[in-house]
């Protein structure tokens, strides 16, 4: 046995023994990564670290040259010289061979995509900048955004595993907001292409999932989600011409004034709204409706008013009355959806729609007075996306928004949203409100939003 | 052998035949065998059956986000309140594929009426609103599922106001106004 032999033998087995120490112990939180070697100009991972990656242990054969690593159930064997791997009785071609460097068998990147996707094993994506491999989280993950100009537009290219669950969750164009499930692979870009319709982008904290929010230029004024399923991407575009949808309608900058808040306990009295095991929309609402007026004076300093304070019947006439009789800045109506015999869950938020009248230069002059919310449908709509936002932030999405008139609204003169807090006939929703703990954490996502949307920034 | 594929080139044909005149035949069928009248059990006196004819009724995604289509053969009504009846009807009984019925069960047509500007007002029986438990998005789908499926099988009609047992009513649950007529081609 040669000399060089012994050396690469020792080196193995030393890391045999750190790949045990490593393996018996869990996979750390935050996606353990491993940095790529460059050998003769092939990008390669060190077998220990790919071992250890994959929560592996390794078997080294010295008279064969071979090294096989068990990685939960599946066996991979690796020849030295040779550019092919062994999965099981699978074999896997790779674009060069395997080699000896310092002790240590290279392994080519190319084989990571080669490897076992059930849900046994651990997946290893390689970073956009190609200088580390991580684990990819369980959930999934969510690249870094490509930014590149097309004509006038100006696309943003977003890989992830799951498409089709891409929701854009604001259309201002000072925080246009896009969430992907996952975790993300990467951080912000360096830089802009020039003539970019982004001024600038961050990725926002979200408890599941990623939240990129863009700051567009001036004179954008509409974009496309493009999210097939099965592509590995979406891509989101950004522009000024026709058939693109349009940015959330801009008001006046700077804070809003919030001196007097109505907040609408929805149902009450006889009318006991959705009901599920026992559970009463109404005594929800209520409950809420406290929590929500004692954190926005605790924040705010506004004043705040409920349409309702005890579990008695109160009309829609008299809601909006004493609405408009407070002269409220802003009113918001809770509410528990229930949609039986479907799956839905999650949070919508009921705004009044921009095409029937008010939300900027357009406004009509004569509006029927049930309809005057349309008079404030922009601030209106700007404030559904800012507690869908803070709501979708929080985790306590998926959160929606709907342009449709609703009920608690109809003759009230001021911005406001119905909000569908969450699903009753979800059971994941229902086990999360049900408790004291659920609502406050509810309330708290709630004022976030309103005061997000009372900066205005 | 000859004989053999012969006889095989034949029965292909006259299999071809068969099925490219079954729709013919089935219409015909079912307007020979359907009793005058039968199509509806109030009055019909301006219904004519003369086949079947194909309508696109609207119900739930099962995600309850959305909603989604099904084609399917009725035997055709001359009379509005006649055609609207049976989509009701259709309606309630459910999808035969994909997706959930969301009307109240026991909602049934009261009357229509069709004026010339294309407003029609649709009575719908009392069990529409009672039947009906749930939230706004469970609204908005029992809604969109009725007024789609008018739009998109009643093109003359430009506007429904929906009322029930006779009445005018602000809310189906008391989340999104029905007060006023709205436009079936407008609803998402």
């Amino acid at each position: 046995m040669s000399a060089r032999t012994v050396a690469l033998a020792a080196g193995l087995l030393l890391s045999i023994a750190a790949s045990r120490t490593v393996s018996a112990a869990p996979v750390p939180a935050g996606a353990p990564v491993a940095v790529v070697e460059n050998v003769d100009g092939v990008p390669c991972l060190g077998a220990g670290e790919l071992s250890r990656l994959l929560d592996g242990v390794q078997y080294w054969h010295a008279e064969t040259r071979k090294l096989v690593i068990r990685i939960q159930g599946h066996r991979l064997t690796l020849t030295d010289g040779v550019p092919i791997a062994l999965l099981d009785d699978q074999t896997l071609r790779l674009d060069a061979p395997v080699r000896s460097r310092g002790g240590e068998l290279q392994v080519p990147l190319s084989l990571l995509p080669l490897l076992p996707h059930d849900s046994t094993g651990v997946r290893l994506i390689v970073e956009p900048s190609g200088t580390r491999v991580r684990v990819a989280p369980a959930e999934g993950w969510v690249g870094a955004p490509r930014i590149a100009n097309d004509g006038d537009a100006t696309t943003v290219t977003l890989a992830t595993q799951h498409p089709a669950l891409a929701r854009v969750i604001s259309r201002e164009r000072e925080h246009f907001r896009v969430w992907l499930p996952g975790s993300a692979s990467s951080g912000v870009p360096d830089s802009l292409p020039p003539e970019s319709r982004l001024r600038a982008l961050r990725r926002l904290p979200s408890a599941q999932g990623v939240l990129w929010e863009f700051a567009l230029r001036p004179g954008t004024t509409g974009f496309r989600l493009t999210n097939p399923a099965g592509q590995g991407a979406v891509t989101l575009e950004f522009g000024a011409g026709p058939g693109l949808q349009r940015l959330a309608p801009e008001g006046p900058a700077g804070p809003r004034t919030l001196r007097m808040i109505v907040i609408d306990p929805g149902h009450g009295g006889d009318d006991a709204g959705v009901t599920v095991s026992g559970t009463l929309e109404k005594d929800l609402t209520l409950s809420l409706s406290r929590m929500l007026a004692s954190e926005l004076q605790h924040r705010l300093g506004a004043r705040v008013l409920l349409t309702r304070d005890d579990d008695r019947n109160v009309d829609q006439p008299q809601r909006a009355e004493i609405a408009n009789r407070a002269r409220a800045d802003l009113v918001l109506s809770l509410h528990f959806d229930g949609a039986a015999r479907t799956h839905a869950h999650g949070a919508t938020a009921w705004c009044p729609p921009l095409d029937a009248g008010g939300g900027g230069a357009a406004a009509q002059l004569l509006v029927p007075w049930r309809d005057v919310a349309s008079r404030w449908a922009g601030a209106s709509r700007s404030l559904a996306d800012a507690v869908t936002a803070s709501l979708e932030t929080h985790g306590l999405g998926p959160a929606r928004v709907r342009e449709r008139l609703p009920l608690a609204l109809v003759g009230v003169n001021a911005p406001g949203i119905s909000l569908e807090c969450a699903t009753l006939t979800s059971a994941d929703d229902l086990a999360r409100v049900a408790s004291p703990e659920g609502l406050h954490d509810l309330a708290g996502a709630i004022a976030d939003g309103l005061i997000a949307w009372a900066r205005h920034e | 052998m000859n004989k053999r594929i012969l006889l095989l080139l034949v029965l292909l044909i006259v299999a071809g035949l068969g099925a490219a005149a079954w729709p013919y035949a089935r219409a015909r069928l079912a307007g020979l065998l359907s009793p005058e009248g039968e199509a509806t059990s109030t009055d019909s006196s301006s219904a004519t059956q003369t086949g079947l004819r194909a309508v696109t009724l609207w119900f739930a995604d099962v995600s309850g986000d959305s909603l989604i289509s099904e084609v399917r053969e009725l035997p055709e009504q001359d009379g509005v309140h006649e055609r609207l009846a049976q989509l009701v009807d259709a309606l309630v009984s459910g999808p035969q594929r994909r997706g959930v019925g969301v009307l109240p069960a026991g909602t049934s047509l009261l009357h229509a009426y069709l004026d010339d500007r294309g407003l029609l007002t649709l009575d719908l029986s009392r069990p529409f609103q009672q039947g009906f438990h749930g939230g706004s998005r469970a609204e908005d789908l029992v809604t969109g599922s009725l007024l789609r499926t008018i739009g998109s099988n009643l093109p003359e009609v430009k506007q429904v106001l929906v009322v029930c047992g006779g009445s005018p009513i602000a809310s189906l649950g008391g989340h999104l106004p029905l007060d006023q007529p709205i436009d079936p081609h407008s609803v998402p």
